[in-house]
């Protein structure tokens, strides 16, 4: 029953989000709300929403390829299928977000190596291949060399991916609310707590043919690390806020103060803090709780609402500071505003990148993953 | 008009004036000017259009092109954005040179201070080194420019700027709104017409529908290369009604620019960040 739910809530979002696909392929972008003060919304933080999560996906198939932890054997591959999936997800995301998506042949072709942007979209698509050649491994030759070998490499590459994206925001010196050493630090972390939060909800809602004693250890294990990884995180938010309130740098106190008190306040306590952080861990502690596999679920749904809120909340406050004392009142213009919210068309694009993203991971595990090994089997 | 002196000033300075428009008048002379007399000096935009050919006379690399603006005589008319918003025929929600406006004080004690801002034209621009594709670099001049047919419009030059010197073009048009009725109105098209025809770079820019460079790019000011190509000054520069904006290149050691950019009453802004601005303030 909840599989179908989330079928049909995945087509329903696909279905939304193809209306601004429209609007963003056809009409251009003036029907977005982010704009020249405020250049990165939405599309930019389910980008790095996405990218963590398939980075997260591929660390947890490395608990049953690399590290053989006995309670994540047998769910390998349909994690690197997760990351298979989100990661393109993350990538069509940030695509759109590009005024000339028809160029980006040039990021390969003619690249600018001193650009952190350059790197990435290089390391994203290294990972990609690296996800590719694990997954083909995983149904070939899953217990031999190679495959520990290229699971290392992803591992690894799985780490500086995510930490990238850090690094990516936190490299503008002049954006203070970025550029803490702790932001490239906090992303892998954020990664690995996001993609629990995928497995408790692929493990409690669409995997019920794992073995009953299997299935509570699993999701108990993900109770765990989601606990220790909220703790770390919020550990993170207070260090960060509270150095920069006590600080008192003009520009970081504007955006810590718009995170906690300004128009998007209750996206920050209501979604990040209690929905994301607060219930699962109050709920997962539980282990009778944790190991339900409905009530698991939900909090992975929780948790991965609450991680997508808290890229939100990293992408746009870094903005909301005037570069320039009275740039927004020395000339006005379309765009030329520091107030944000994302646009019915953007909310659309999103809806249709996650509708993506879900029906691919849903339609992976119920027909291509097992006409894979089928496939394989006949082969061998 | 109680005071003598200055109307005898009046009356020799209208004189002066007007000497090539009407017949002088009987009785008024009109004296030799004096070294120290203001009207015998030089405009600054003489010389620094003099020195403006000079320079490039010079191989490019040669050059270093400056602005000084000098904060104590803009009176914050908006003149120099207007101009270059002119010049370069930017659409709305594009800005090269806006002018900030920061009121000192409390009433009744008020005072308003203005802040001329173009793109800084860093040395160590943060903007060049996060384009992915080179579509942003410093020409061989050390202008910073952006290449429209090869920017990817990711935006990372826009959050890289510490000036906020940088605008994204999201097609919007002045004259979009305009009506336009076959064989009676025929405004729109005219101006649609004067709106897209940028010549920024030395190339015709139409900007046509909402992906055609540069709608879809990242915008700043270039200190008007097309202009200087053709020994003019830039827009703003010339338009300053206060003679608050000097252009020139600071390799040449005769001219405006070096002679104000070695004062001690010169900042640079943001000066911590290590961005080298070429655009320099005098205060």
């Amino acid at each position: 029953m909840l599989k179908k739910i989330s079928y049909a809530v995945g087509a329903l979002a696909l279905l939304f989000g193809l209306w601004g696909v429209y609007i963003r392929l056809f009409e251009g972008e003036q029907s977005a709300n982010y704009g020249s003060y405020i250049g990165w919304g939405l599309w930019v933080a389910m980008y790095l929403f996405l990218a963590g999560l398939a980075a997260g996906a591929y660390m947890l198939a490395a608990f049953d390829y690399l590290f053989n932890v006995p309670q994540f054997k047998g769910t390998g591959k349909t994690m690197l299928w997760a990351a298979l999936v989100t990661l393109p997800a993350g990538l069509v995301s940030i695509g759109l977000d590009l005024g000339h998506i028809d160029r980006i042949w040039k990021v390969y072709l003619q690249p600018n190596f001193t650009s952190f942007l350059a790197l990435m979209v290089w390391g994203y698509t290294l990972f990609l291949i690296l996800i590719l050649i694990s997954l083909y491994l995983a149904f070939t030759k899953p217990e031999q060399r190679v495959m520990k070998i290229v699971m290392w490499i992803g591992f690894i590459m799985a780490i500086l991916v995510a930490g990238g994206v850090g690094f990516l925001l936190g490299g503008n010196a002049s954006r203070l609310y970025w550029h803490v050493g702790l932001l490239p630090v906090q992303f892998p972390v954020f990664a690995l707590a996001s993609g629990a939060g995928l497995m408790l909800l692929i493990v409690g809602w669409f995997m019920p043919s794992l073995e009953e004693k299997q299935r509570g250890d699993l999701l108990w294990m993900l109770a765990i690390i989601t606990i220790a990884t909220s703790v770390v995180k919020l550990y993170f938010v207070v260090a960060d806020y509270t150095q920069s309130l006590y600080g008192g740098a003009t520009d970081n106190l504007i955006a810590v103060q718009y995170v906690l008190t300004g128009p998007h306040k209750f996206m920050f306590w209501g979604v990040q803090i209690i929905l994301g952080i607060l219930i699962p861990v109050l709920v997962l502690a539980q282990p009778k709780l944790a190991k339900n596999g409905f009530v698991a679920g939900l909090m992975g749904v929780f948790l991965l609402i609450g991680y997508a809120a808290a890229r939100i909340l990293i992408v746009v406050p870094g903005q909301v500071a005037e570069m320039m004392p009275g740039q927004v009142e020395a000339f006005h213009g379309p765009k030329l505003t520091l107030a944000y919210s994302p646009s019915l068309m953007e909310w659309s694009v999103t809806s249709a990148v996650m509708g993506f993203a879900l029906l691919g991971i849903l339609v992976g595990m119920d027909y291509l993953l097992g006409y894979l090994a089928r496939f394989t089997e006949a082969k061998k | 008009m109680s005071n003598p002196n200055e109307a005898t000033l009046l009356e020799r300075y209208a004189s002066e004036v007007f000497a090539g428009l009407v017949a002088p008048m009987e009785g008024v002379e009109i004296s030799p000017l004096t070294a120290d007399d203001p009207l015998a000096k030089e405009d600054v935009l003489v010389r620094m259009n003099r020195e403006l050919k000079r320079a490039l006379e010079k191989p490019a690399s040669e050059r270093r092109w400056v602005m000084v603006i000098d904060l104590r005589r803009c009176i914050g008319c908006h003149a120099c954005t207007v101009a270059c918003i002119a010049e370069n025929k930017l659409p709305p929600g594009v800005v090269y040179r806006p002018v900030m406006t920061e009121e000192i004080g409390t009433y009744p004690n008020v005072t308003m201070k203005f802040l001329p801002r173009p793109c800084m034209q860093c040395e160590k621009s943060p903007c060049t080194e996060v384009c992915p594709v080179t579509a942003t670099y410093h020409n061989e001049e050390g202008i910073v420019v952006v290449d429209y047919d090869q920017c990817i419009g990711c935006r990372a030059c826009m959050a890289a700027c510490p000036y906020g010197a940088r605008t994204f073009d999201f097609g919007y048009n002045y004259s979009e709104q305009l009506p336009v009725f076959d064989g009676a109105i025929v405004g729109g098209e005219t101006a649609a017409g004067y709106e897209h025809a940028s010549q920024e770079y030395g190339e015709a820019w139409k900007r046509e529908g909402s992906h055609e460079s540069p709608v879809g790019n990242v915008r700043k000011c270039h200190f008007c290369l097309h202009r200087i190509k053709d020994g003019i000054l830039p827009a703003c520069t010339t338009t300053c009604i206060g003679r608050a904006t000097y252009f020139g290149d600071a390799n040449d050691p005769d001219s405006l620019v070096t002679e104000l950019i070695n004062k001690p009453n010169v900042i640079r802004l943001k000066e911590e960040l290590g961005t080298e601005p070429r655009v320099y303030y005098i205060v």
